[in-house]
């Protein structure tokens, strides 16, 4: 995987005016780093700024402080969109037209030209099951159809970045599974894919990458990986049990510990004339970190958390 | 300067906005109406071919006004209030072409509705006996202008406002504009100051007496010099307003 980031955000910070001049900070100071050919799930609650930063990166929201980068360059430069790839949330399109007209407008948009269009508009009408739809108009469309379509303009010029922001809602469980499916195929056509989400298994499921986001400031990035890696150790024992472990119903006992007391806890079984049955990592989910990080960062005060309700 | 994108928008444009429900009803309206001008036409105690004809005429300024009010604010405040801006936004597009596409659209939709009414109003004043003439061509060529002004006022007002107050700003901005040009003939009993004041803040508003020709056409009469001046100065107002409309989309924190 090349380690050049796709997206570089650097102490990022952005505040919105909102009804009679009120200032609402939605992001302070936030450094995100997306490797190239990753795919980068970014976490946080409804209202901790994922939208926020999603929107800076699509040059929709305008007044940033701090450095936003795409391939390297400063946003700004409409023509970096050109492999880039977006599904807003809850997406609307406009409700006249047809569904292979839209995807036409939009493909021309970001510069096919006809053949590789017709080319690139029946692999989407194929993936997203959308060859019988294109005659029809998109304000005919239910919420887990416009998702299908959102999905369709998102891929139809095959970019190179690929930005999602909650791309699973209404979607019923069939096509979740389907839209990951997409993604890890978009992956391995070499697409860097970035989204939000705070439907936690999906990301778990996909991600390589990942970073924490509560009230506007990034708590955590890392591979996803290395977050399953400090999960602690659980060793699984019969006979007689140090002080410290739990008793099972089957006669064996639980004792969890960390890394760096690995070599103490394996002295205190044999100490005691235990005996081992398994020591194994144990399972962390991405939920439980999530909730346990979030609600670290509220614990810390107020001061870390000013962030506003976007 | 890309000008196949804004040719890419205007196209999608055109067709939104020619299938929308409120262009369509609009359009079924002006139908209606030139079916009634006859009627009204005979029934009126005067020249029953004047009254269907101005009949007619109007509707085709009234019914053009409506749709480019309604369809414009109607097409911005839909962008930035549904986010259908954002998958277009997204793509490698300044938001300039993407005001200059979504108004070349809109105009386009609307000139082709201005056509088909003009059309079927010429065809029913013929099937009445009316004679047809050069002049009414030119005046309903006219009205097209103005629609077309109204629909870069339209935007502009949407672009600064709320769609409601837009479409009321719109209306507004039509009747002063229809106002404005008899303004010379009631400053006789200003001076100075007064003058310039007036004139001033009148400038501030498109002069469409440029485009009130049709009057006139009914009655046989010959286009003056006003109406010479009628495209570029439509020309210089559209290219303001895009440029003012373009200006405040570009700061819209979307």
């Amino acid at each position: 995987m090349n380690e050049t980031p796709v997206i570089e955000a650097r102490g990022v910070g952005f505040t919105y005016t909102g009804n009679w001049l009120q200032k609402i900070t939605a992001l302070h100071d936030v450094t995100v780093s997306v490797p190239t050919g990753s795919i980068f799930g970014y976490l946080g609650a409804n209202g901790a700024g994922k939208s926020t930063l999603i929107k800076l990166m699509m040059g929709l929201l305008r007044g940033h402080s701090g450095q936003i980068r795409l391939f390297g360059e400063d946003i700004g430069n409409p023509k970096q969109r050109t492999h880039l790839g977006y599904l807003p949330e809850q997406p609307f399109f406009y409700e006249n037209l047809q569904v292979h007209e839209y995807l036409s407008y939009l493909g021309h948009l970001s510069g096919l030209d006809s053949a590789t269009l017709k080319r690139n508009a029946e692999r989407v009408y194929e993936l997203l099951d959308l060859g019988d739809l294109r005659k029809r108009k998109l304000g005919s469309f239910s919420k887990g159809m416009r998702q299908r379509f959102g999905l369709a303009q998102t891929i139809i010029h095959e970019p190179k970045l690929i930005v999602l922001d909650e791309p699973f809602s209404g979607l019923d469980p069939l096509w979740r599974a389907r839209f990951r499916q997409i993604f890890t195929e978009e992956n391995k056509r070499g697409a860097t894919l970035f989204f939000s989400s705070h439907i936690l298994s999906d990301i778990e499921d996909l991600c390589t990458h990942y970073a924490v986001i509560d009230h506007g400031r990034v708590l955590e990035q890392n591979r996803l990986d290395a977050l399953f890696e400090q999960a602690p150790l659980q060793l699984i024992g019969t006979g007689p049990m140090p002080k410290e472990a739990t008793r099972a119903s089957d006669n064996s006992w639980t004792w969890v510990f960390n890394d760096d007391q690995r070599q103490a806890s394996l002295d205190a079984v044999h100490a005691c004339g235990g005996s081992i049955l398994r020591l194994e990592r144990q399972k962390l989910g991405l939920e439980e970190y999530f909730v346990q990080r979030v609600a670290e960062h509220h614990a810390a005060g107020p001061a870390t958390k000013e962030g506003g309700s976007i | 300067m890309n000008l196949s994108l804004i040719r890419i928008i205007a196209g999608a444009t055109f067709r939104e906005s020619f299938r929308s429900k409120s262009f369509v009803m609009l359009l079924v309206l002006y139908l209606a109406g030139t079916c009634i001008a006859p009627i009204v036409g005979w029934i009126s105690g005067t020249d029953g071919s004047i009254v269907t004809a101005d009949l007619i005429f109007s509707l085709l300024s009234i019914v053009g006004v409506l749709v480019a009010t309604a369809t414009g604010t109607a097409l911005v405040h839909t962008e930035i209030k549904q986010h259908t801006l954002y998958t277009v936004l997204s793509r490698p597009i300044h938001r300039w072409q993407f005001v200059c596409g979504k108004y070349l659209g809109l105009c386009a939709a609307l000139i082709a509705g201005q056509l088909i009414m003009l059309a079927t109003g010429l065809t029913m004043m013929a099937l009445n006996g009316l004679s047809l003439h050069i002049g009414l061509l030119w005046a309903g060529l006219l009205i097209t202008l103005e629609v077309c002004i109204m629909a870069a006022v339209s935007l502009t007002w949407t672009a600064l406002s709320s769609p409601l107050l837009a479409a009321v700003f719109s209306l507004a901005t039509y009747a002063v504009g229809h106002f404005v040009h008899g303004l010379p003939g009631l400053m006789y009993h200003l001076e100075g100051v007064q003058i310039m004041l007036v004139a001033g803040l009148a400038s501030l508003i498109p002069d469409l007496g440029y485009y009130a020709y049709r009057n006139e056409a009914i009655y046989g009469m010959p286009a003056g010099s006003d109406e010479l001046i009628a495209l570029p100065y439509a020309l210089c107002w559209i290219t303001l307003l895009l440029f003012i409309t373009t200006s405040v989309i570009r700061r819209k924190q979307l």
